[in-house]
């Protein structure tokens, strides 16, 4: 039995790549806008669906479609966000709440509209390295790799460089680390707040939908799956610790080891379940996340 | 000698590698005025928030009417007669005056009719009965400070902390503030008070204990508290309405 | 002054009361007891949203807690229904002790997050288990007597509409709640401890939840994880008391009716209905709450001109008038 022990680590790992990316934009777009985005899973499904119907009429490999799933996705984050912009301002109530609230009913309408013209039918966008694989051993233990699953890391460790070097040796991600960190100071210091919302959320959306094309390649898509990836993303940004995002790749490739576990030795119903008792026991022991550095 | 209503021996918080407050150590009497003045920074609303509950002491004592209330959280607190109010005042903007003060009612009138009789009371007393049935959100800044009085009045606190209840109000709105504080100074409560009027402070307080880098300096008359130079270093600088 | 109200209020139950016999069609009746549970469900999510302002996104997961209780009490131990109710709805408290424990002291999005994965989790947990069947569901005893189910679900409604608007408008628990969602830590310095006011609410809100998800299994007489446990109950229940205004009773009462009348002609004339139904019910929330934040009644009882109209009908007393005899000035 504890032959399958490597097998399920490496795949955890590679998938938990992937889990990185989808969690650090949804993180950016948390510190930025201090939103939670109900919706990110649906994103994520538009984004698949976008890959797969592509793939289908054009015939090509998907993977090439991703840079422009990101385009066509970031646009739309970034002429949405002004409606988030608008409900985060209100007066009246609780305008946190009432934005959570909204990115909900966001979140419904989508997958809403997501059953009405996908159907209810679950798709697997064909790749064409999603047959490969190749073996690695080590020492005694022998373990299969997927490529299109080190596609997923490798996709995942080009994102988060990219985006670490946007932050970090950027104007614009100075732009964004001083609006997370102090809006108002940062406006008097000539950042256009609203402008730089605009395209954090239009990167971060346009990230998740990216990451749904490749989550279509490696699993299968349905236009009822945002629900499982919205969990997913919540589980790894409060494990790491809201805001922290130091921690994310550590919650990150857990999430991806206890999902790969799972699906080797249990029902993989199972596995929802214990995401949900690791966020649990995590919450009630320690709400700050693993590294009790979160917000 | 009677008792002391607060004693305060060694306080100490720091925060991570901030000592906000280092040893201090006071006591206060039943019915004295004590304003504690110090430069921006001194540990002022952290000593308030250390008596008052909203965060554990890291080393040190408090007692208050004998009893040991360190780390004693700030809803026990004011359930045992500790009121205070706040530096950037917390009214329920979504609730009548009238509802604010009866919430603070409840800690001693649990039922609903003696809560309200009450708290007419309080309105009365500071000023704002005509004012009750409107939505706090509406008040004027200085409503909203009277507001913050009111409800820790509510309390029937034996110590009221006031965390700069006259910063930001005209003349008029001052003196009027100021006399209520005397008034209930009168009536046998014992406050603390925070303040950068020198005016103020000086006039109003029975004694006061000076703070710098998280540190007691001084404490005594006014008079000889503005003498110490101790003291005028501290504030070298900033206005000194207290002339040698 | 409340002469009137309680006028009303009694012309209003008597009606409903012999609503069945004027209009035994069954059908009717069905819907009417539907409603019925929609404000029940409406009104019981609005403790914690409105009033303490916690977002519970799991609410549903109370009234299918609620509904596998009745099922498996009376499907695997015999016990006759009436009894089973009261154990529903403890259970259904029990579940928000247990969730209310790690999640109550999280932030409000937090709170929101973790009470959704929780009310997942417990799907998923019945479509795992043995003992609820899995995803085939229950099926319980036919009990086809539509007028039992109509007076009953009212009964139920209208004593924890009374019990709510009790202890939330008149008790002083009410305020307390209040005085947490306006300033938690202003309301600590007033001897307010959130943790319990809180973990109170949130009990408060889910055993009427699990009781009506009792009554609603005997009724329609098969349940599954799908009907019962899922994100659909919530989101109605949601959308119902935020579009009709949140910190009040009435307004999810109100929005539960527009909201579930609405969806009964859609059905009627829609095949496709669930899939473009959640379209639309999502719309409604994120229009709602950009551009009519207190919802219908709310907006309603916020314009001044409102407000003075339905103080006159309902001769509300001017919340400011001073209680007899409390006139003595100090000195």
């Amino acid at each position: 039995m504890f032959l399958l022990l490597p097998q399920a680590l490496v795949d955890g790992f590679l998938i938990g790549g992937i889990y990185v990316t989808i969690a650090i934009g949804f993180s950016l777009a948390y510190g930025v806008m201090h939103i939670i985005d109900f919706a990110v899973g649906e994103w994520i499904m538009l984004g698949a669906f976008l890959g797969f119907y592509l793939t289908r009429w054009l015939q090509i490999e998907p993977l090439l479609f991703l840079p422009l799933v990101f385009i066509v996705f970031a646009a739309i984050g970034y002429l949405f966000q002004p409606v988030i912009h608008r409900v985060l301002s209100g007066k009246k109530g609780n305008p946190l709440l009432m934005a959570l609230v909204f990115t909900f009913g966001l979140a419904l309408m989508i997958k809403g509209l997501g059953l009405t013209v996908f159907g209810f039918y679950s798709h697997s966008i064909p790749s064409a390295l999603s047959a490969g694989s190749f073996s690695l051993e080590i020492g005694s233990l022998f373990v299969t790799v997927p490529v299109i699953r080190l596609t997923g890391l490798i996709y995942a460790l080009a994102i988060t460089l990219a985006l670490h070097y946007l932050l970090k040796k950027t104007d614009f991600g100075l732009a964004v680390r001083a609006l997370s960190q102090n809006k108002d100071a940062a406006g008097l210091m000539g950042i256009n707040a609203k402008r730089t919302s605009s395209y954090v959320y239009g990167i971060y959306v346009g990230i998740s939908a990216m990451s749904g094309v490749l989550i279509g390649c490696i699993f299968s898509i349905s236009a009822q799956m945002g629900s499982q990836y919205t969990v997913f993303s919540f589980f790894v940004v409060v494990l790491a610790g809201m805001g922290y995002l130091s921690g994310v790749p550590w919650a990150a490739f857990l999430l991806g080891v206890v999902q790969s576990f799972f699906l080797i030795y249990f029902n993989p119903g199972w596995t929802l379940l214990a995401v949900f008792g690791i966020l649990y026991a995590v919450l009630l022991v320690s709400p700050k996340g693993l590294f009790g550095k979160g917000v | 000698m009677t008792k002391p209503l607060l004693s305060v021996e060694d306080l100490t918080k720091t925060f991570g590698g901030l000592h906000a407050v280092e040893e201090v150590s006071f006591q206060i009497q039943q019915g004295e005025i004590i304003g504690l003045i110090g430069p921006n920074g001194a540990g002022k609303t952290t000593i308030f928030n250390l008596i008052s509950g909203y965060h554990p002491p890291t080393r040190g004592r408090i007692a208050f009417n004998g009893r040991d209330i360190t780390g004693r959280r700030p809803y026990e607190l004011a359930r045992l007669g500790i009121g205070r109010t706040f530096q950037v005042v917390k009214p329920f903007p979504g609730l009548t005056v009238l509802e604010n003060v009866v919430i603070a009612a409840f800690a001693r009138h649990p039922k609903r009719a003696d809560a309200e009789r009450h708290a007419w009371q309080i309105l009365e007393s500071t000023g704002l009965a005509d004012r009750a049935g409107l939505s706090a959100a509406s008040l004027t800044l200085a409503g909203r400070k009277r507001l913050e009085i009111s409800k820790a009045l509510a309390l029937e606190p034996q110590l009221l902390l006031l965390d700069e209840v006259v910063a930001g109000l005209n003349p008029t709105e001052a003196d009027q503030t100021i006399k209520l504080i005397l008034q209930l100074r009168d009536s046998g409560i014992s406050i603390l008070v925070v303040e950068h009027i020198m005016r103020v402070i000086m006039n109003i307080s029975d004694s006061i204990l000076v703070l710098n880098f998280g540190r007691k300096i001084a404490m005594g008359k006014p008079a000889e508290v503005t003498r110490n130079p101790e003291v005028v270093k501290a504030y070298l600088g900033e206005e000194a309405a207290c002339k040698p | 002054m409340r002469w009137r109200n309680l006028l009303w209020i009694g012309i209003s139950i008597a009606g409903l009361l012999l609503l069945p016999k004027f209009f035994p069609d069954p059908f009717f009746l069905r819907i009417v007891t539907e409603v019925f549970m929609w404000v029940g469900l409406a009104i019981t999510w609005d403790v914690m949203a409105g009033y303490t302002g916690y977002l519970n996104f799991g609410h549903g997961a109370f009234f299918g807690i609620g509904a596998y209780v009745t099922a498996i009490l009376m499907m695997r131990s015999g016990w006759p229904f009436a009894t089973t109710l009261p154990v529903a709805g403890l259970v259904a408290g029990a579940a928000a002790l247990i969730a209310g424990l790690p999640t109550l002291r999280l932030k409000g999005a937090y709170f929101a997050i973790a009470t959704w994965a929780l009310a997942l989790a417990v799907q998923q947990m019945a479509l795992v288990l043995d003992i609820t069947g899995g995803p085939d569901g229950m099926r319980l005893p036919p009990f086809l007597h539509p007028q039992f189910f109509f007076y009953l679900m009212f009964a139920l409604v209208a004593a924890t509409f009374a019990l709510l608007w009790f202890l939330l408008e008149k008790a002083p628990f009410g305020l307390k709640v209040k005085a947490i969602r306006e300033d938690e830590l202003g309301a600590m310095a007033l001897g307010i401890n959130p943790t319990t006011i809180k973990m109170q609410a949130f009990i408060l809100s889910a055993i009427p939840a699990g009781v009506l998800g009792g009554i609603y299994a005997y009724w329609i007489t098969f349940i599954d994880p799908a009907s019962v446990l899922a994100d659909i109950i919530t989101d109605q229940a949601m959308v119902m008391a935020v579009f009709g205004g949140l910190g009040t009773l009435i307004g999810p009462l109100i929005g539960a009716v527009l909201i579930f009348a609405f969806k009964t002609y859609f059905w009627a004339y829609l095949a496709d209905y669930q899939v473009l139904y959640l379209i639309i019910l999502g719309g409604v929330i994120a229009l709602t709450v950009v551009f009519l934040p207190n919802g219908l009644w709310g907006t309603i009882t916020g314009y001044t001109g409102g407000r003075r109209i339905l103080r006159k009908a309902l001769r509300v007393r001017q919340p400011a008038e001073r209680p007899q005899g409390s006139g003595e000035k100090e000195t």
